[in-house]
């Protein structure tokens, strides 16, 4: 019984047949039913022979199972042709139409290097029409404005939003102008580490959200942050998720991610309004860096955070366990396919999560730093070949300065629960802070200290 | 016959296309409503529209296209995907009536169908957009 899966790589074989090479370009359509056409210029059609249109609508058919429209069409004549044609394919005069603002990949960049007749599948694209607006290959440039640091992972309850509020402070102790993020719409609580409730502002990122479908963010922008005290030295302003008071956050929250489209059709999705948000409160507030706390796992909200908010560093906190090299290995494997490895893999960095702190240390952190090699083995450039810089990248398992090298955040108890960080901060012990973040935040320190300097 | 709009809308607008070329102003500016009333109906239907057994639509459905306007955002507003397929705020087809096809040819002028063939042409790109994401075979 043919699976979704199975489907790309048995058109592949079809048509990288040398007597359909030629019918290209062409588009693979899948659609949001996971139902698959051929998408192809009338000219393009028309220039084959009655033999070739007919080996390919029969043998491309027989490749979909189910993914089809009318599965239990059969061609058993000619007069079932032109139905089962006009079952499998579209025609169109251009083909670049059909792709814009739909994902799309190349399928000879899909399939495993060693595919047979893989030259022959220049030009033949996989389009897909998805519910979700973003899908984790639109890989927004770096933004030319303060640092942005995205801290991610596959799973919650990891330590991430404690480790950001620990770097926040380390980085005001510095002198440094902290804006932080609470992009964890759907599991709010990093202003709460950050902010005692009498400092919390009126709204957040979610208010907002909200009010500029209807071109009304300036009602709430000017009260949607708050400066925490926690440092002396320097500003950390916070934009919490929601305001002192969430209301009715359930129903926002189910519109925050709506696109925005005027009356003339232009269409703006949510993780450009979010973009828009950034760069408002980036102009207003100057920061010297901004932390971003994203949503966990491997969903929509956290895609627009990790790939389109054009984020210099983006911190991938894994605890070693499968759902964790899964999640990554899901992400890297798209990366790789969808031809987006080179645009991202040099702001990704591991973190290890609550590393323990005791005789278990050693063997725990070897075991973390091997599973994260393997994973991230995959972004990385085959020795001795070299990208189009003539730089290599590539790196030893044990190499300190490599991405998939865990930067270790360790456990303990003191720093466990969010909620009295912001009272466990104000008593910070430093040589207990530099136990647990000490690693991380000199790392940190190191990256945005180059940056000032260049 | 059964009612199939999707065919109807496509055919209506590709003789249209034939009749402009050859000027003949009046029958392709009435086909150009055919075929915006009929690209319509059939997102309408993927949208939830109700049919009678012949696939025709009823009561305040069975209109054309200076009517259908209205109709068709009452169907887009209730879908999930309905946000994708926004029409421009004014129908262009307001002036355009049925009854039309009774008039005589010296009534219709390359300037009165051109609005006609624009949205036509906008109504042919949300069906295109609807068949590539599977709500429309």
């Amino acid at each position: 019984m043919t699976t979704f899966d199975d489907i790309l790589p048995e058109i592949g074989k079809v048509l990288a047949q040398e007597n359909l090479a030629k019918l290209r370009p062409i588009i693979i359509n899948r659609d949001l039913n996971g139902r698959i056409r051929l998408i192809l210029k009338e000219s393009t059609w028309k220039a084959m022979n009655k033999t070739a249109q007919t080996k390919l609508v029969k043998e491309v058919s027989a490749c979909l199972g189910k993914h089809k429209y009318a599965p239990d069409r059969l061609l058993l004549s000619d007069s079932d042709f032109e139905a089962v044609k006009q079952d499998l394919m579209l025609f169109e005069t251009e083909l670049e139409p059909v792709k814009q603002g739909a994902p799309h990949f190349l399928l000879k960049d899909f399939l495993p290097e060693h595919f047979k007749n893989l030259k022959n599948l220049k030009e033949v694209t996989v389009v897909d029409r998805l519910v979700t607006e973003t899908d984790w290959s639109t890989i927004a440039p770096l933004t030319n404005g303060p640092h942005r640091m995205v801290f991610f992972s596959i799973k919650g309850g990891v330590g991430r939003s404690t480790a950001l509020a620990a770097a926040t402070w380390s980085l005001a102790q510095a002198g440094k102008r902290v804006l932080v993020l609470d992009l964890d719409l759907e599991s709010p609580g990093l202003s709460s580490a950050l902010l005692p409730k009498d400092r919390r502002p009126l709204f957040g990122v979610t208010d907002w959200l909200v009010e500029d479908l209807v071109d009304n963010g300036d009602a709430v922008f000017g009260d949607m942050f708050a400066a925490s005290e926690l440092s002396n030295e320097s500003d950390i302003l916070v934009v919490p998720a929601h305001g002192l008071d969430p209301k009715e956050y359930l129903v926002k929250l189910g519109r925050a991610w709506m696109p925005k489209i005027d009356d003339k059709g232009a269409h703006e999705a949510w993780s450009a309004r979010l973009r828009r948000l950034l760069d408002k409160l980036e102009a207003k507030h100057h920061p010297d860096v901004i932390l971003i706390d994203s949503r966990a796992g491997i969903d929509e909200a956290a895609s627009a955070c990790v790939t389109e908010l054009g984020a210099k560093t983006i911190f991938l906190f894994a605890i070693d366990g499968d759902q964790t090299w899964t999640g990554y290995d899901i992400l890297f494997q798209h990366w790789r396919r969808t031809g987006k490895a080179d645009s991202i893999r040099d702001r990704l960095q591991m973190v290890g999560a609550m590393i323990p702190d005791d005789e278990h240390a050693k063997d725990y952190f070897d075991g973390l730093c091997e599973e994260a090699y393997k994973v991230f083995c995959c972004l990385y450039d085959d020795i001795p070949a070299k990208d189009a810089s003539g730089i290599e990248f590539n790196f030893e398992k044990n190499d300190l300065d490599a991405p998939h090298y865990p930067w270790p955040v360790r456990w303990n108890r003191g720093f466990a629960a969010l909620q009295s960080l912001h009272s466990r901060f104000q008593d910070i012990d430093d040589d207990a802070f530099r136990a647990v973040f000490g690693e991380l935040t000199k790392r940190i320190h190191i990256i945005v200290d180059s940056e000032s300097e260049s | 016959m059964n009612a199939d709009f999707l065919d109807a809308h496509l055919r209506h607008r590709e003789d249209a296309e034939l009749l402009r070329k050859e000027q003949h102003w009046a029958n392709a500016d009435h086909l150009y409503g055919l075929s915006a009333e009929c690209g319509l109906k059939r997102l309408m239907l993927a949208f939830g529209m109700p049919v009678n057994p012949q696939g025709t639509p009823h009561g305040v459905d069975k209109v054309h296209a200076d009517e259908i306007w209205q109709r068709f955002e009452s169907y887009r507003l209730r879908h999930s995907r309905g946000a994708l397929y926004l029409l421009p705020a004014d129908s262009p087809f307001a002036d355009w009536q049925a009854s039309q096809r009774y008039a005589h040819r010296s009534n219709f002028t390359e300037i009165h169908v051109k609005p006609h063939r624009n949205g036509a042409e906008t109504i042919f790109n949300l069906i295109r957009k609807a068949r590539w994401e599977g709500l429309v075979p």
